[in-house]
This record gives C-alpha cells, structure tokens and sequence, in this order.
C-alpha cells in the first residue's frame, strides 16, 4: 500500500511536471496553413538581412557577419563570413531541411550540421509541426504561439503591448532545449537576437547592421 | 533629374573602366623586367597607411557587402585592420600577436595557436610586401600587365589553402609599384576585393596603432 501511494505520487509528480504550463489559459487552435496570423516578420522579409555574429560553441569563438536572404517561398540563403570576407559557411535551407553549400572543414561534421538546422529552423520558423494553438497569458502581457510536433514544442512568445514576438522557445517533453531572446526591434526586425541552448555549450549573438 | 543621370553616367563609365581594366590585362612577356620592377615593392615598402574599401560578393545576393576602414602597414610584421563601417572592429598583428578589438571587447591570441589568423596575416602582408609572389612553394604565380598596372594571379598549392581560396589577385600600380587591390576568389566564384585609396607610403606610424588598450 505504501509502495502504491509512492508510485502512484511520483506518477502524480511526473505528469504534473510534464503537463502543458499554458493548460489553464484561454486558447485558441488554428489550422497550420495560419501560421501568418503569427506576428513574426523576420521569415518573411524580402531584404538581405546581415547581423554582426559571435558564436560561442563550447571552447571556440567564431565571429563574422551572418547573411540571411530569403531566395524565394521556403527557402532560404544562410551564409557566415569573417570580417575578412572569408566564408565560414554558406547553406541553403529549403523547407526546413538545411543543404551545405560550403562549410569550412571543422564545422563541417554532421553533429554541428543538424544543430545549425534546428536554430535557423527556430529563427526562421521552418520546421515541420502538427498544430497551431495559442494563449492568452493576460497576466503577463503575453500570447503565446506555439506549434507542436509529436513530443516537440516550439513557443513563438508574443507581448501583447509591443505586438512583437520576444522570446522562442524549443522544448522536448516541456524540458527547454534552446531559449531565443529577440530584442530591440528596428521596425519588423529585431536588432539584437541571442540564441541559448540548455544541452549544450552553444550560444550566438547577433546584432543587425543591415 | 540631372543628378540622377549623372550618377548612372558616372556609374557606367567607372564600370567600363573596371571592366576595361580587366580585359585589357596581357600576360608578361618579360618576366625577369616584371620580377625586376616588382621586387622594388619589398624594398619600397616600409609603411602604409591607407583608407580601405572591401567588398563581398555572394552569388545569391544582388548587390555585394561593402564595409570599410583604415589600414596601416609597419615593416616588417605589423599590421593593423580597422574596420569602421558599418561596423567597428580592429584586428592588429604585431610580431606573433593577434589583438582583437570587437566593438568594447579585447581579445589576444598569438599566431602559433590560431591557425587561421596567422594565415591571414601571412597572406596580407605577404600580398602588399610582395613575398607571397615570390613563394613557389605555396603558389603558382601568373603574371598580366597593362599599360598602369601589373597583375599577379596566384593559385594556392596546397590543400587546407586551396580549400579555402582559388585564386588571390593582386593589382600593382607601375607608377610606384605598391599594391592598388587585392581579390581573393573563392572556388565558388564568391570573392572579396578591397581596395587601398589614398595612400600613403613610407610615412611614420605612431607605434600605438599596433597596441590595443580596453
């Protein structure tokens, strides 16, 4: 008996933890094809967008400019320059599935690979969901967008009081994987944007000039 | 109006220039006069100091990145890159040490441990002070001319290089052998050209300029 009321309260405490931290708020559900009704411009930008980068991958620093075109519907131009000129890397990520074009030698590994995917999938909203819910977070001045995939939750976090969305959020069974701040906005476009994950030791900052 | 079509005339007759520049390149008949003419760039080469203008090409891009700065050069081994538009950072090399001013933030690191600086270092001096066209072991040297400029094609030999950069070119003006521009294409295609304007060679450099302070 006293083994079944532990399990019965760990069980308790485990899908308590797991449960959906919006459950209580008002929400609403959209149909993928809505995803524009999310206040989020920096995809859908005609522009070349370059911001000044530094990345920060568990001992090594890269710094350069990062150049982001949308090329056309989905698809997307992604290159790294040193100040120098240089080329870092230069991908193309089409619908959600990142191609290298070039990639200097020490990043070129399959493991860096997929986790650029991931991040410039969250930046650029390209990743592959199942459903669109949002809510309504009065208390906090916030509405929270968030598109759901299996075990896999993206958060596109709006304040209402900007209209703008300053945070995303990329979790795995609610644990957060990769937290992005997005910061200062020059009309449609964040100015500053700083790119956290929680499992590893990577961390960009980015800051516009173009 | 006026101001509009003068400027896209302007515009044009420089893009002919450039491209009449290009063309009019032949290759070296006289090598032994070139390498003659173009040692006196080592020799002449004490310091220079130098606003400059670089320019990235991306193919999938329209118009190609512009940033620019200053640039001083001390015989033999420093060098100072100042980058002030549109963003500020300042890279010097002095002796083995790489100082690094990005925005508020100070970096040091020495050549020995950053591979890829050193190389860069190692190719910009060696460009403007003309021991790079002078280095079989690492390049194969072609040499063009026109009637103000000499032309040097250089195709990396070895492999890490080669991965990186197809071909440098490095433009030299005859009237006083110093180095105009220098283009570092890539095997895509992609390139950066920087341009060295107003010029100033052989004048004293304050030696703070290749000292970095927080």
């Amino acid at each position: 008996m006293r083994n079944l009321i532990l399990t019965s309260s760990l069980f308790f405490l485990l899908v308590s933890s797991c449960s959906n931290p919006y459950k209580n708020l008002a929400k609403s559900e959209y149909s993928i094809n809505e995803i524009q009704k999310i206040p989020y411009a920096l995809p859908y930008s005609e522009q070349t967008i370059i911001y000044k980068t530094d990345i920060r991958f568990y001992k090594n620093d890269i710094s350069g400019l990062l150049i982001i075109k949308k090329t056309e519907e989905g698809i997307y131009r992604i290159a790294l320059t040193t100040q120098f000129g240089l080329k870092i890397f230069d991908f193309e990520l089409n619908q959600g599935n990142l191609n290298v074009k070039y990639c200097i030698e020490y990043l070129n590994k399959k493991i860096i690979l997929n986790t650029f995917e991931t991040d410039f999938n969250l930046l650029l909203m390209q990743m592959d969901f199942e459903s669109l819910t949002s809510y309504n977070n009065q208390l906090e001045s916030q509405k929270v967008w968030q598109l759901k995939s299996g075990k896999l939750n993206y958060n596109y976090i709006q304040n209402i009081n900007s209209d703008k969305i300053e945070n995303i959020q990329f979790k795995k069974r609610n644990s957060e994987k990769i937290s992005v701040g997005l910061h200062s906005y020059q009309g449609d476009i964040p100015e500053n944007i700083t790119l956290q994950h929680h499992n590893i030791k990577l961390k960009m900052n980015l800051k516009l000039i173009q | 109006m006026t101001k509009i079509l003068s400027t896209i005339l302007s515009l044009l007759i420089f893009s002919c220039i450039i491209y009449a520049q290009d063309k009019n390149f032949k290759e070296v008949k006289d090598i032994d006069k070139a390498q003659l003419d173009l040692a006196k760039l080592s020799e002449n080469t004490n310091s220079i100091q130098s606003t400059f203008i670089q320019e990235k090409h991306l193919s999938f891009l329209t118009e190609n990145i512009i940033s620019k700065g200053e640039f001083y050069f001390q015989s033999p081994n420093k060098l100072r890159w100042e980058y002030s538009d549109p963003f500020e950072y300042i890279i010097v090399f002095n002796d083995k040490n790489i100082l690094i001013k990005d925005e508020n933030k100070l970096s040091t690191f020495d050549t020995e441990s950053n591979k890829m600086f050193s190389e860069i270092n190692n190719m910009m001096i060696g460009s403007i002070q003309g021991s790079l066209f002078t280095d079989s072991e690492r390049f194969n040297v072609k040499y063009y001319e026109n009637t103000s400029q000499y032309l040097l094609e250089l195709d990396p030999k070895l492999p890490e290089m080669k991965s990186m950069i197809k071909t440098i070119n490095i433009y030299i003006d005859k009237s006083d052998i110093s180095v105009s521009s220098i283009k570092m294409i890539e095997s895509s295609d992609d390139y950066t050209s920087i341009n060295f304007i107003n010029r100033k060679m052989n004048q004293p450099i304050d030696n703070e300029k290749f000292n970095l302070n927080k």
